[in-house]
């Protein structure tokens, strides 16, 4: 028996409508649906482009693994990296312009820096009144042990120039519409800093797709803009690189201004370093405990500072007590820490972590207001439930 | 009765895709909330960046103006006369004191037996 076409589509459009209908029954299918291939429990703050946050009980690993690293795309990943066909190139304001191929960078001599990368907008959801961009809460940091040569190592080969005075970075990933290009540029003193790279690993492996692969730029406790992935040229400038992202795009009023106020582009200054900040990875916000015995811990950091000491307080900042910094240590890494304190009966609480760095930074209360959300570092806090 | 048998295993793959990809689909790339400027806003949008990019936002009409005016410059197809509905439709969607975006998390990946 033949069924016509017409009778197909009426016969199909009833067997959809009756998958609509037990649909729920089916809705586990959509709670993991959301797979990104290397990166497990991330918080989807985009899928494309690709913006993934750490939650904050991840911040319990001195060194963060890359399936729990954050990721911040402002555009479309390369769709096609190739290390056989991949080159860098050195130009600009240099006596002697150089290519140089994946085998080339590894010839080099090979240097290991452990860094926090933090993203300038972690934090940006907290900004009150709210600003635009990613939304990001706490985890939008991780530390990665990177490897690779010393960008001054490439700089010394190409001979800057007397003229040359920032160090542009231009990746593969791809602009989309008439977007700006993810172009920045560094002073030549980062640059040359014993510390940058140009990493070819992350965490004792080649840099995955999502981190930068083949090769990114390291520039430790500057805030992970600075950190240009896929990276494919960089340029030896006279002066700071003029394009989007270097202004109006992460830059901080120099004075801090009111919400709305406007901000002339002379009274700015791009953002570089990180300040002092601190999150809680345990207990996490909202949580309901059965033991009165609390076991809080979490990681501080510092940008180009290091921790002096971290305090926690448990009734509403009135008083602070020191927590135990962990054994861990890097210049440009965070420190874990941690704290045990019993709650005294059961009820609602909530835990504040302070960090000050070796600086004498303290982070404030209320963080500096700015129009971008840049450098979030409040006291952070969580609160609790003690059932017990 | 090939023919018939060709069609229902048509309709039940049909109905494989619903229940699994379409919902799989919607959670990978959620979807604008209704009203007069939601298929357009959708395809200005979604040309470049998903939806959650401003399911997540809470602004101010003023810094919805910004936005769009950015996305404009930036090669958003908008209409000069949908410009103040783009505005008005996102202010009126995505206010300062809607309650937060609730964002999802990736899960690991299904391991091939």
């Amino acid at each position: 028996m033949m069924i016509s076409r017409r009778d197909f589509l009426k016969n199909t459009s009833a067997a959809l409508a009756a998958a609509g209908a037990i649909h729920p029954l089916l809705s586990w299918a959509a709670d993991d649906s959301v797979v990104v291939p290397g990166k497990d429990g991330m918080i989807v703050r985009s899928l494309r482009f690709v913006d993934l946050e750490m939650p904050p009980e991840y911040a319990n690993s001195f060194i963060t693994p890359v399936p729990h690293f954050f990721v911040r795309n402002h555009m479309h990943e390369p769709s096609t990296l190739d290390a056989a066909d991949w080159r860098l190139t050195i130009g600009g304001e240099v006596e002697k312009p150089l290519t140089l191929s994946l085998a080339d960078l590894a010839r080099l001599e090979a240097h290991t820096v452990t860094s926090t990368l933090e993203c300038a907008g972690n934090g940006r959801a907290f900004q009150n009144p709210h600003v635009p961009g990613v939304q990001w809460q706490r985890g939008a940091v991780g530390t990665g042990r990177f490897t690779g040569p010393h960008l001054r190592d490439v700089l010394r080969r190409a001979g800057v120039k007397p003229a040359g005075k920032h160090v542009m970075f231009h990746g593969l990933d791809e602009v989309p519409g008439k977007v700006p290009p993810f172009i920045r540029s560094i002073p030549l003193e980062k640059a040359t800093d014993a510390d940058t790279l140009i990493a070819l690993q992350m965490n004792g492996a080649a840099l995955t797709k999502h981190h930068g692969f083949p090769a990114r730029a390291l520039v430790p406790g500057w805030v992970g803009a600075a950190s240009c992935k896929w990276l494919s040229e960089i340029k030896v400038l006279d002066k700071e690189f003029a394009g989007n992202f270097m202004n109006p795009g992460y830059r901080m009023p120099n004075q801090p201004i009111k919400p709305g106020e406007a901000v002339k582009p002379e009274d700015t200054h791009p953002v570089t370093a990180l300040g002092v900040k601190s999150i809680i990875a345990s207990p996490t916000d909202g949580a309901s405990l059965k033991s009165r015995s609390i076991h809080i811990q979490g990681a501080a950091w510092a940008g180009e500072a290091d921790i002096a000491h971290v305090e926690i307080s448990t009734d509403g900042g009135a008083t602070w007590q020191a927590a135990q910094l962990g054994k861990d240590q890097a210049h440009y890494a965070w420190r874990l820490w941690s704290y045990t304190w019993k709650a005294p009966r059961s009820g609602d609480y909530t835990i504040r972590s302070r960090a000050t760095d070796s600086q004498g930074h303290t982070q404030p209360a209320t963080a500096v207001w700015n129009p971008s959300g840049y450098l979030y570092n409040a006291i952070d806090q969580v609160k609790i439930h003690v059932a017990a | 009765m090939l023919q018939r048998s060709r069609f229902a295993l048509a309709a039940l793959g049909l109905i494989v895709l619903a229940t699994t990809c379409v919902p799989l689909l919607r959670a990978q790339s959620p979807e604008l909330p209704p009203g007069p400027l939601q298929a357009k806003v959708t395809t200005a949008c979604t040309e470049c960046h998903e939806a959650r990019i401003i399911l997540q936002q809470r602004l101010g009409k003023p810094a919805w103006t910004k936005e769009v005016d950015k996305m404009i410059k930036w090669g958003a197809v908008v209409d000069p006369s949908d410009r103040d509905g783009f505005i008005e439709y996102l202010s009126a969607n995505f206010p300062i004191d809607r309650p937060p975006y609730e964002a999802g998390k990736t899960s690991a990946q299904k391991k091939k037996k």
